[in-house]
């Protein structure tokens, strides 16, 4: 029995890194696969969502209903910031990096001045749940199912709706997209709005097992910038299996030597990555790109 | 008169076809040689070969007797090749001295009067002070050129040299590569301009299919009725 | 002919304001401790501390196009490698400098390993700016865990998020014991060693070296084919600008007689970025002139909460990028150039024009 709860342990822990990395890289890998952007107050998204969910919660909102909020939140802020900022930016992508970071700089540093340090919670819900020795939150041993749930509602995003095929088509060749009569501005704001929706999802499914903090964005932006860059700039066939072999790493460097170690060795596979295959995993995967 | 290049059965295959197919092709010193032949004959790919952009699949390639095999770009360049490139590729935040002097750091001859030489040469002592992003076309093309010529090359390469030119900026190049020629360099242009081609080679090679079809002096060549006819898909 | 005059003495004009406007700020510098206390002095040579790692970050991506996010990196490896020397081998004037050279050397070392893996390893535009990052947290997160006893160095103890202090400053002999370098006297140290690398870069950039970088950032392809080793020069010039970073860490760590891993945060990694990218990545001594400005802003606004200060920062690089991408200074300097020339607009020609007749001045 002790093996058993002791294997399930480890596979716990895998999902729940697992389910982490691939939540927190989705949206960013969304902007980054779709428009080239490297979004880097993606963390202030998830944030974002965080927080509308917990305070609409708390005023009663049901939870579901209340990360919907937190979701939708998000995307609105998405399309604001990307009518407002990162439009004038496509031809010039270094700078957005920039500019994405000023933002993500000024909404922390505003949260902190205007919400203060943190914010009171909701518990977690479902309560938990022991196998052997070991206790385990019921939530977050069902996270890594929603993930994939979310992962395979893009998948037939992308190529199941008109605006999936629009939007590669977007991707694949910009200019022709316009001569066949696309909307690309407005193709590139409803993938910014998504990237940044998902991101809010992200902050509302997590909201109720952590302290929510205005800098709680910092930590989901190591991992998810970590997912998109072993992953490569395909959304699906990239991010998955880079998260499930990050989490591998993580889970087992962890158990071994730490948290910290864990995510060492998170960053230090991403520069072997870099140096090694810079395409990402999702070129091995995919025929194309 | 040395033999200053040599490929022998160069071959280069991408995925399953052979764009370039067992040349055997020499150039001696002294010479203007062009290379002409229809689109996609595998021009563009012959020259990336001999600088070293792509390695060969099969064959090898003799410069000034020594085998390029592993040599890098940047180590040819420092042996004595130079390359033109079809597409104008300037440094839009520098000015035209300044191209220059890049050369000439190279080839460790910083004076002032090789800067003025060059200039005059090409005709660009007016522009010395411009940027590269504002020069018309026709003189975008003279500073490329330039360039090539300031590393103090033994072999040049020009491709598709007068592109985009006037009637009378084709002519002026053209006397301004035979002046070239007379100072000493050996040049290989690729080029579609037949008036162009006739102003100044000395011999003309034919390549086809990735094969090298003709290869001779300029009035031989261009007497054949097959080289027509692999222009023109018919007889002359 | 009148048109020829004024045109001239337009030129001479022009060149009087730059090369006052270049000796300006070293005037102000050299005089600034004669009008303020000893404990002001100090501060100043505060911002002037981190100037060091502005400079080299303004050569590696104004002249070479490299965004690097590892000047924290080198920042806090070197500041580490001075407090651990400097806490081990005692306090004597020879050994204080001796640990400077030496964290110097530590940087050097780190930055060629780390630029070969990068430039031979062909890693190129953003993934430079993500590997350096990706290295800066690993050193962060791998400092904050030091704080076990075990974690200690000889003498030095790690200390993980605390940070590591008491390493003693930089003394030198004088008659009467030796005599350490503090608030006023440390200022112009600063001050000196700020003039002795602006003038080493000056002269590195405006040389071969520094048309070579600016080929190389332009036109990589055609620059190799120029006969140009282009790793090795992107290589140096990231050894040359890391080391840079490296000196503002000793500097830092010398001044306050403390370091810690949040100098090597991701909110930290930003700051550099910030003030170079403000103040005009192409210019080196705008970068100089920005990063002092802008940490003495911080440093003022601070004391409402550090909050602000960021803010303000953020939305400074916000408007910088979308408004003036070049830099502020820049921007600022080509709306006065645009103004001193017009009330003379019948006789001078317009920059475009003058260009192509062949008669303007820009190199």
């Amino acid at each position: 029995m002790t093996a058993l709860s002791l294997l399930y342990s480890l596979v716990y822990q895998f999902g729940d890194n697992f389910a982490y990395l691939v939540l927190a890289a989705l949206g960013l890998a969304v902007i980054f696969g779709m428009m080239g952007v490297i979004n880097l107050a993606h963390g202030e998204f998830i944030m974002c969502g965080a927080y509308v969910t917990i305070i609409s919660a708390r005023h009663g909102l049901p939870l579901p209903l209340a990360m919907l909020l937190g979701a939708l939140a998000a995307a609105i802020a998405g399309i604001i910031i990307e009518r407002l900022v990162i439009r004038h930016l496509y031809d010039r992508l270094f700078d957005s990096v920039v500019a994405t970071w000023a933002i993500s700089l000024i909404v922390q540093q505003t949260m902190l001045l205007v919400a203060g340090p943190s914010l009171e919670g909701i518990g977690t819900p479902f309560g938990s749940f022991s196998l052997g020795d070991y206790s385990f939150s019921t939530y977050r041993a069902v996270l890594p199912a929603i993930a994939l749930g979310i992962l395979l509602a893009l998948y037939w995003l992308f190529f199941r709706t008109n605006y999936g095929v629009c939007a590669r088509a977007t991707i694949q060749n910009a200019r022709m997209a316009q001569c066949l009569g696309l909307r690309t501005d407005r193709l590139y704001t409803l993938t910014f709005a998504l990237g940044a929706g998902l991101a809010g999802l992200t902050g509302a499914l997590y909201a109720p097992t952590m302290t929510v903090v205005p800098t709680m964005g910092s930590n989901f932006i190591v991992q998810a910038f970590v997912a998109v860059v072993v992953g490569g700039a395909n959304v699906i066939a990239g991010t998955t299996p880079a998260a499930g072999i990050l989490a591998i790493i993580q889970t087992g460097l962890t158990a071994s030597y730490g948290q910290l170690f864990g995510q060492i060795g998170l960053l230090v596979t991403v520069i072997i990555v870099i140096r090694l295959m810079p395409q990402g995993l999702g070129n091995l995967f995919s025929r194309s790109r | 008169m040395t033999r200053l290049l040599e490929t022998r059965a160069l071959t280069k295959r991408f995925g399953g076809a052979n764009v370039i197919n067992g040349i055997d092709f020499q150039i001696d010193t002294g010479e203007i040689r062009c290379v002409i032949g229809p689109n996609g004959a595998g021009k563009s790919t012959f020259f990336k070969l001999i600088t070293g952009e792509h390695t060969p699949s099969d064959g090898s390639i003799h410069f000034l007797g020594r085998d390029m095999n592993r040599v890098l770009p940047h180590e040819r360049i420092r042996m004595g090749m130079s390359i033109k490139f079809q597409i104008p590729g300037v440094f839009a935040d520098l000015t035209v001295r300044q191209h220059l002097q890049l050369g000439l750091y190279r080839a460790k001859d910083v004076s002032s009067t090789s800067l003025d030489e060059l200039l005059h040469r090409f005709m660009l002592e007016q522009e010395a002070s411009v940027l590269a992003c504002n020069l018309s076309h026709g003189k975008k093309q003279w500073l490329e050129i330039a360039m090539a010529v300031s590393l103090g090359p033994k072999l040049l390469f020009l491709d598709e040299p007068v592109a985009g030119m006037s009637v009378e900026e084709t002519h002026a190049t053209g006397e301004l590569i035979k002046r070239l020629r007379d100072a000493g360099l050996t040049i290989m242009v690729v080029e579609h301009d037949m008036t162009f081609v006739k102003q100044i080679a000395s011999r003309v090679s034919v390549l086809h299919g990735g094969r090298l079809f003709a290869d001779g002096p300029l009035d031989e060549i261009l007497g054949r009725d097959d080289v027509a006819e692999i222009y023109l898909g018919r007889k002359k | 002919m009148k048109q020829l005059e004024l045109v001239s003495r337009g030129a001479r004009r022009k060149r009087a304001t730059s090369l006052s406007l270049k000796f300006l700020p070293w005037l102000v510098a050299l005089g600034l401790p004669l009008i303020v206390d000893s404990n002001a002095s100090g501060n100043f040579a505060y911002c002037l501390v981190w100037a060091f790692g502005a400079i080299g970050l303004a050569a590696m991506w104004g002249y070479g196009g490299i965004l690097s996010f590892g000047q924290t990196a080198f920042f806090g490896l070197s500041g580490y490698a001075y407090g651990i020397i400097a806490l081990n081998f005692g306090d004597s004037w020879i050994t204080s400098w001796g640990s400077l050279l030496a964290a110097l050397v530590v940087s050097v070392a780190a930055a060629t390993l780390i630029g070969y893996m990068i430039f031979y390893g062909r890693i190129k535009g953003v993934f430079i700016g993500i590997v350096t990052l990706s290295i800066t947290l690993v050193l962060e997160t791998f400092m904050s865990q030091t704080a076990g006893p075990q974690w200690a160095i000889g003498a030095a103890k790690l200390n993980g998020y605390n940070g590591m202090g008491g390493m003693p400053q930089l003394t030198i002999p004088w008659h009467g014991g030796p005599l350490t370098l503090e608030n006023t006297s440390f200022y112009y140290f600063v001050l000196a060693l700020l003039a002795l690398v602006y003038w080493v870069t000056r002269k590195l950039l405006d040389g071969p070296f520094g048309l070579t970088l600016i080929a190389i950032r332009e036109n990589p392809q055609r620059a190799e084919m120029l006969g140009v080793d282009i790793r090795r020069h992107q290589l140096l010039i990231f050894v040359f600008g890391s080391t840079l970073g490296g000196l503002s860490g000793v500097l830092y760590t010398i001044w306050g007689s403390y370091i810690t891993p949040s100098t090597m945060g991701l909110t930290s990694a930003a700051l550099p970025v910030i003030w170079v990218a403000t103040a005009g990545r192409k210019s080196i001594g705008g970068a100089i002139i920005g990063t002092a400005l802008l940490v003495w802003l911080s440093q003022n606004l601070a004391v409402y909460g550090s909050q602000y200060a960021l803010i303000l920062l953020g939305s400074i690089l916000l408007i910088v990028v979308l408004l003036a991408p070049e830099g502020l200074l820049p921007y600022v300097i080509t709306h006065l150039r645009r103004l001193a020339t017009r009330p003379q607009s019948n006789a001078v020609p317009e920059p475009q024009t003058a260009l192509k007749a062949g008669r303007g001045s820009k190199s």
